[in-house]
This record gives C-alpha cells, sequence and structure tokens, in this order.
C-alpha cells in the first residue's frame, strides 16, 4: 500500500520548531479560551475560578441571554456588515486605480505625490475627528453609515502596497497584452488585478479586520441606535469607569462581536493561502 | 412661568393650529456616557420613551457617547462641527472647560425665565455640587447623578482579624493599623491585602484628591482654573501615607492597580478594604456573597472627600425652540421623582434634595442602609478637580503617583514633577489670565 519511504529520523531542529509554535498557538489562544470558558461561567464574582480556564460543571446560558438582550444584534451585525463590505469595495477600486497609476504611469511630480500620499500614514485618526466631522456635516451625511465609511474610502496604505505589488509584475504580460490590441483598463482588469490578487487579499482582511473593530469614529459620528456598529452596541452595556465588571456577559458579548470575523477569516484563510501558490507570480 | 404651564400653552398653540403633535416636535438630541455597569444605556432609553410620552411637543433623542472621555471628545467635536447636542450628561468637572471655551450657555436666564433665581434653582440640590455647577457667577450646569468614594470592608475578615465590623476605621491611624491586621501572608506571598485603592487613570486622580483633602488639602483653587496644589504638605503627606502602605506596610499592592481589579478582588475576598464610588454601590449589594459594611474614607486632618459624577449642560449653537425644549427635558430628568428613580437603579446619589422626601426613597434607605452612608457623607464632600485642561493637569500628577507605587520615585520627587509638569500645561491660560497684567 504505502510507499516504501525512506526512514527519516525526526529533525531535531523541525521539532524545536514544531514544540516552539504550539507554545506560541497557546499563548495566543489563551484569551480566546478563557472568553468562550468565562461566558459560560455562573456569575459568582468568586475572583479566583473567575480567572480559571477550567470550564464550570454546570455551565449557564445567562451571559448569553443578558448579551444578546442588552443590544439588538441582528442590526449591528447588518450595519457593520454593511460599513466593512461598503469600504472594501470603494477601497479595492480607488487602490488599485491609484496604486496603478504610481506604479506605471510617468507623470511630473509623481515621487512627490507619492510620498505625500505616504505621509498620511504618519497620521493619527484621532487628529483627524474633528475636520472630518466637520465635512460630514457639511456633506449632509451626519449620523449615517455612508459617514463611517466615507474617511476610508481612499487608504494610503492600499494604494502603497498595490503599488509595490504591482511593481513585482513583470512589465511582459502587459506589453503582450497591448501587442494584442487591449486598452489600459482592459490591462489593468484583466492582466494586472488577477496577477495581482494576494496583494488585494491581503489588504482585504486587514481592512475587514480594522473596520469590524473600528470604535472611536463610528461613536464620534453615529447618534441614532439604530445605525450603531457592533463595537459600540457591546461597548454600551459592558462599560462601566466605575464599578467592577460583569466579566461573564463581557466574554459572551465580546464573543459574539469577534465570532463571524473569526469563522470568516477561518475559511478565507485558506483562500488566502492558495491564492499565494496558484497566481503565477514566481 | 413654570416649565409645565410652558409646556401646555405650547400643546395648545400646537392643537390650535391643527397640527399633528409629530410634525410640531421639536427634536433634541442629549449626549450620555454610561459610566456604571448594567443595563443603563437601555434604562437611558426608556426614560426617553417617558420624557416624550408626557411631553408631545418635543421628539428628544438619548444618544450613547461611550465613557466619560469620549463623551468630552465627541461633545467637543460635534460643537466644532456645527451639530451641538441640546444636551449633554458631562463629567461634572469638564464644564470648567466649556464654560472657559464659550462652548456652553449660561443656564441664568432660562432659570430667571422660570421666575426663580440661580440661588433658589441651585438650593435645590446638595450645597457639595454647586462648586462644579456654578462659577465664575452663573449657573453653567444641573447636577444629575453624584457619587463620592466610600470605603468598603468585608465584614467577615473584620470578627476574623477581631475587629469590630461595627466601628470601622475612623482616622488613618486606625485605618493603616486594620489594613496591617487584615493582610494575610503565605510566605512571601500576600493572599489577602488589607487594602486596595483604584490607581487606574482617572481613579487615581479622584482616589489621590479624596486623600488629600482628607488631610487638609485642597488640591485645586477652586475659584481660579489655573492652580493647583500639588507639592503642598497635605499632598506630600497623602501620598507617603500610600507609599508606606505599599512598600513600607505592605499591605497594599505595589504597582498600577485598576479599578475593575479592585472591586474583583473585594468580591473575592482577595481584598479586605477596598475605597470606590458610591456608583459601584448597588452592583456590590447584588453581587457580594460575604458580608460587607460601607464607611466614611477615614481622615487624618478631617472628614472631606471630593465629588464624582456628572451633570447636565446645554452648548451654546441652538435655536430658541431647542433650547426651550433641552431646558425642559434637562429640568424633567433633575426632578426630584426622576433623579429618585435614576438614583436606586444606578447607586449614585440623586442631586435633588427633594429626592429623598419621596416615600419610595425613604422605602429604600430603610432597606438598604449603605446607601445612606453615601448620602451622609455628602455633608463633607467638596467640588471635584477642575482647571484649565482638566484631563491633562490630572495625568501630571498620575504619572507621577504611578512611578511612586510601583516604586520608581519617591513621593517628594514624584510630587515637583507633578507639580512643574501641571505648571507648564497651565501656563497658556495663566499667562492670558492671572499673569495678563497692565502694560
Amino acid at each position: 500500500m504505502a510507499a516504501p519511504r525512506t526512514a527519516r529520523r525526526p529533525d531535531p531542529l523541525l521539532l524545536l520548531g514544531i514544540v516552539f509554535l504550539a507554545a506560541v498557538a497557546l499563548v495566543w489562544s489563551t484569551p480566546l479560551a478563557w472568553m468562550i470558558v468565562a461566558s459560560f461561567r455562573p456569575q459568582s464574582f468568586g475572583g479566583l475560578d473567575m480567572a480559571s480556564l477550567t470550564p464550570n460543571f454546570t455551565p449557564t446560558l445567562a451571559n448569553w441571554r443578558e448579551a444578546l438582550d442588552s443590544a439588538d444584534f441582528a442590526r449591528l451585525y447588518l450595519n457593520t456588515a454593511i460599513v466593512c463590505l461598503g469600504i472594501l469595495t470603494v477601497q479595492l477600486v480607488t487602490i488599485t486605480l491609484a496604486g496603478w497609476a504610481f506604479a506605471r504611469l510617468e507623470f511630473r511630480g509623481r515621487a512627490v505625490l507619492f510620498y505625500a500620499f505616504l505621509l498620511q500614514l504618519m497620521l493619527v485618526p484621532p487628529i483627524l475627528i474633528v475636520p472630518n466631522l466637520v465635512t460630514i456635516t457639511r456633506l449632509g451625511l451626519y449620523d449615517t453609515l455612508t459617514a463611517v465609511m466615507a474617511p476610508y474610502f481612499a487608504s494610503a496604505f492600499g494604494v502603497f502596497l498595490m503599488r509595490q505589488t504591482f511593481r513585482t509584475i513583470p512589465r511582459d504580460y502587459e506589453e503582450a497584452a497591448i501587442m494584442e490590441g487591449a486598452a489600459w483598463w482592459q490591462v489593468v482588469a484583466r492582466v494586472l488585478v488577477p496577477l495581482a490578487r494576494p496583494g488585494l487579499v491581503a489588504f482585504s482582511i486587514v481592512s475587514v479586520v480594522a473596520h469590524w473593530n473600528e470604535f472611536l469614529w463610528p461613536l464620534m459620528v453615529i447618534s441614532s441606535t439604530e445605525n450603531q456598529t457592533l463595537t459600540i452596541g457591546l461597548a454600551s452595556f459592558t462599560q462601566g469607569a466605575e464599578s467592577a465588571s460583569q466579566w461573564g456577559v463581557i466574554a459572551a458579548g465580546t464573543f459574539l462581536v469577534a465570532a463571524p470575523l473569526m469563522t470568516a477569516f477561518a475559511l478565507f484563510q485558506r483562500q488566502f493561502v492558495n491564492s499565494f501558490l496558484f497566481s503565477g507570480v514566481k | 412661568m413654570h416649565p409645565l404651564s410652558k409646556v401646555a400653552a405650547a400643546t395648545a398653540f400646537a392643537l390650535s393650529l391643527g397640527l399633528g403633535s409629530a410634525e410640531a416636535a421639536t427634536e433634541i438630541e442629549m449626549f450620555f456616557p454610561v459610566p456604571v455597569e448594567g443595563k443603563l444605556a437601555k434604562e437611558m432609553q426608556a426614560l426617553m420613551e417617558r420624557f416624550n410620552a408626557s411631553h408631545p411637543d418635543i421628539r428628544a433623542k438619548a444618544v450613547y457617547t461611550g465613557s466619560y472621555d469620549e463623551t468630552n471628545l465627541k461633545t467637543h467635536a460635534a460643537i466644532k462641527a456645527g451639530r451641538p447636542p441640546a444636551a449633554v450628561i458631562m463629567s461634572a468637572n469638564f464644564v470648567l472647560e466649556y464654560q472657559i471655551g464659550d462652548e456652553i450657555e449660561a443656564l441664568d436666564p432660562l432659570i430667571e425665565a422660570d421666575g426663580k433665581t440661580p440661588d433658589a434653582f441651585m438650593g435645590q440640590f446638595w450645597p457639595a455640587l454647586h462648586g462644579n455647577a456654578r462659577f465664575a457667577g452663573k449657573v453653567w450646569a444641573v447636577p444629575f447623578h453624584n457619587s463620592t468614594p466610600l470605603l468598603y470592608y468585608n465584614t467577615d475578615h473584620f470578627k476574623e482579624a477581631g475587629l469590630d465590623p461595627s466601628k470601622p476605621p475612623e482616622t488613618w491611624v486606625e485605618w493603616s493599623d486594620a489594613a496591617k491586621k487584615l493582610t494575610r501572608r503565605d510566605g512571601d506571598k500576600t493572599t489577602r491585602w488589607g487594602l486596595m485603592l483604584p490607581s487606574n487613570y482617572d481613579y487615581l486622580g479622584w482616589t489621590m484628591t479624596a486623600l488629600d483633602m482628607s488631610n487638609g488639602g485642597q488640591y485645586y483653587n477652586t475659584e481660579y482654573g489655573g492652580e493647583v496644589y500639588y507639592d503642598q504638605p497635605s499632598m506630600r503627606g497623602a501620598l507617603t501615607f500610600v507609599d508606606n502602605l505599599v512598600h513600607r506596610d505592605k499591605v497594599m499592592p505595589e504597582g498600577t492597580t485598576d479599578g475593575k481589579v479592585v472591586s474583583t478582588a473585594f468580591f473575592a475576598g482577595e481584598a479586605s478594604m477596598v475605597v470606590l464610588s458610591t456608583g459601584s454601590l448597588s452592583f456590590i449589594r447584588e453581587n457580594m456573597k460575604q458580608g460587607y459594611a460601607v464607611a466614611f474614607v477615614p481622615a487624618n486632618i478631617r472628614n472631606a472627600v471630593a465629588i464624582g459624577g456628572a451633570s447636565l449642560m446645554m452648548p451654546k449653537g441652538l435655536t430658541e425652540e431647542q433650547k426651550k425644549a433641552s431646558w425642559i427635558l434637562i429640568n424633567w430628568l433633575t426632578s426630584p421623582e426622576v433623579s429618585g428613580h435614576w438614583s436606586r437603579f444606578t447607586g449614585y446619589f440623586a442631586p435633588n434634595r427633594a429626592a429623598y422626601d419621596l416615600p419610595e426613597m425613604k422605602t429604600f434607605l430603610a432597606e438598604n442602609p449603605d446607601a445612606k452612608v453615601g448620602v451622609d457623607q455628602l455633608a463633607y464632600a467638596r467640588s471635584w478637580f477642575a482647571t484649565y485642561s482638566t484631563v491633562a493637569v490630572r495625568k501630571a500628577l498620575e504619572d507621577e503617583v504611578q512611578a511612586v507605587l510601583s516604586g520608581k520615585k519617591k513621593p517628594l520627587e514624584a510630587l515637583k514633577a507633578a507639580q512643574a509638569k501641571a505648571e507648564e500645561i497651565m501656563s497658556p491660560y495663566v499667562a492670558a489670565t492671572a499673569m495678563n497684567l497692565p502694560k
């Protein structure tokens, strides 16, 4: 049955590597494991068992009931999904076109413009809250989901990433397409974008995670409960400066917020790896 | 005119025009932070529904705005963007900055339009709350929910350590003696701390204010926002006291202890005495399994603590209708009935004194005598630290106190550094005010 394999002695370095990675994975998954365990733990304030990773013998759903009861999660999920996908859709278009322009087009002041673009990466977002809010209000977008999305439609990081990705693609492909009579937009859409897929996928993950978790800007620009995103909904029942914490409810709520992202990431990761393997950029 | 008759008049006017009240309703927004645990955001929405149902000509919307600091940020941003909310529940010590920045309305004209004097109006509220609401000659805010720090102690531990649970420590000597008796060690490891104080940002400033004031200090100049007294004997004594508890007596944990850790340790029986806000009282009452009691913060020179909590203020830039509607909402939220209801729900004390004359409140206090301690301590409470750039000036002290708590600095050098930093932060304001002299 099995082909006779050359009996190889396990490489000690490889073993060490596996042990090390397992240890890292354990450390990284501890908060997650705690969150799941704590969310089923009865509200005890036992302190000692609160920090424990071992589940209780009598798990309870009370924390989940309270978390679900504390906010309109269906609405929060929908709003957050709209915001993340809305931002991503526009970003994919803008960063592809801008990245292409910086990578391939020759124009006066290209370098200066590019560095000016990169400077945006240095700005701490809270500095822009007031100017952005003024603009949003003038546009009549205050308290809308569009307002949550608008400041992120262009991404300096994305443009930088796409420029670098495009520059790694040999010009031969484009030249062949041009020889066949393709227009510039056909070159971008049919040749460059498929070849740059790993870059786009990587950017998409970063973008969705960032905006899914974003708190401050949505809090600034949203006033109605109907327009709240997940992070704000979560904070509205778990944040308390002057009192103790209901850790179980916080754990359950946090799990509800993180679950879709974790699921999507687990599914997406395969695609992510595949896109690196088969994209043909070698 | 009485607010109610105003409402009646406005309603009558709307009806006389034959308009549906929904169309004539003035829409207003109120920003509110969630400073305590529980379904407070939901309760606030329920309150708004009650208000709207009883005031058909106003449609008020409560907007959740995060913590006190985030609410401050959002309010500043919204005012600058030209979308001021009609009312904000603002951390009581941030109001001064809005007054300095000319961003809020003085409430005196509205009070006088109701036929009251500002003195009579403020007279509704506990005297300790006046300083953060009425200053620079005018009324700028209306107290909404307030707190003071309290000493919570585990009565089971007291009995076990041979202390009388009905006699909580009243002086710092008794306090540190009790802490020593209550601390349990297992070799080098402390298994139970005699005392824990919250020392995360914001809470630490408040804790230090309480100790400084109990040591005869004033912390800041209540009349002028450009002065603090960080390196004075009262504060030096307070910080040395804390430093001794941590490093000499080892009855308090070293380093920065978050307020949430403090309350969790108290529930777990890992801390025998803690200082926490009255705002935590409902939560502790519902969840504490062992016996507990509350007491005044012990005194070295005198009993004194600073108030905490939030007040309602009205940003500038509203229409006349919005101003009127906002004023009706503010008065409704601070009325004895609503104030009392909110107090029982949250654990904060009701700023409106008349709330305690209502039968529901009398029954509640009879059933929960611990809630009365916070109210009694009010007689010794003082204004809350408020200066130009309050948060940064407070942080100047907190950073240095944290350095002492973690053993990196000694009290005197830490407080000198804190004072210098605070003065640097306030220097633009000082230059424009107290040092702005005839040329």
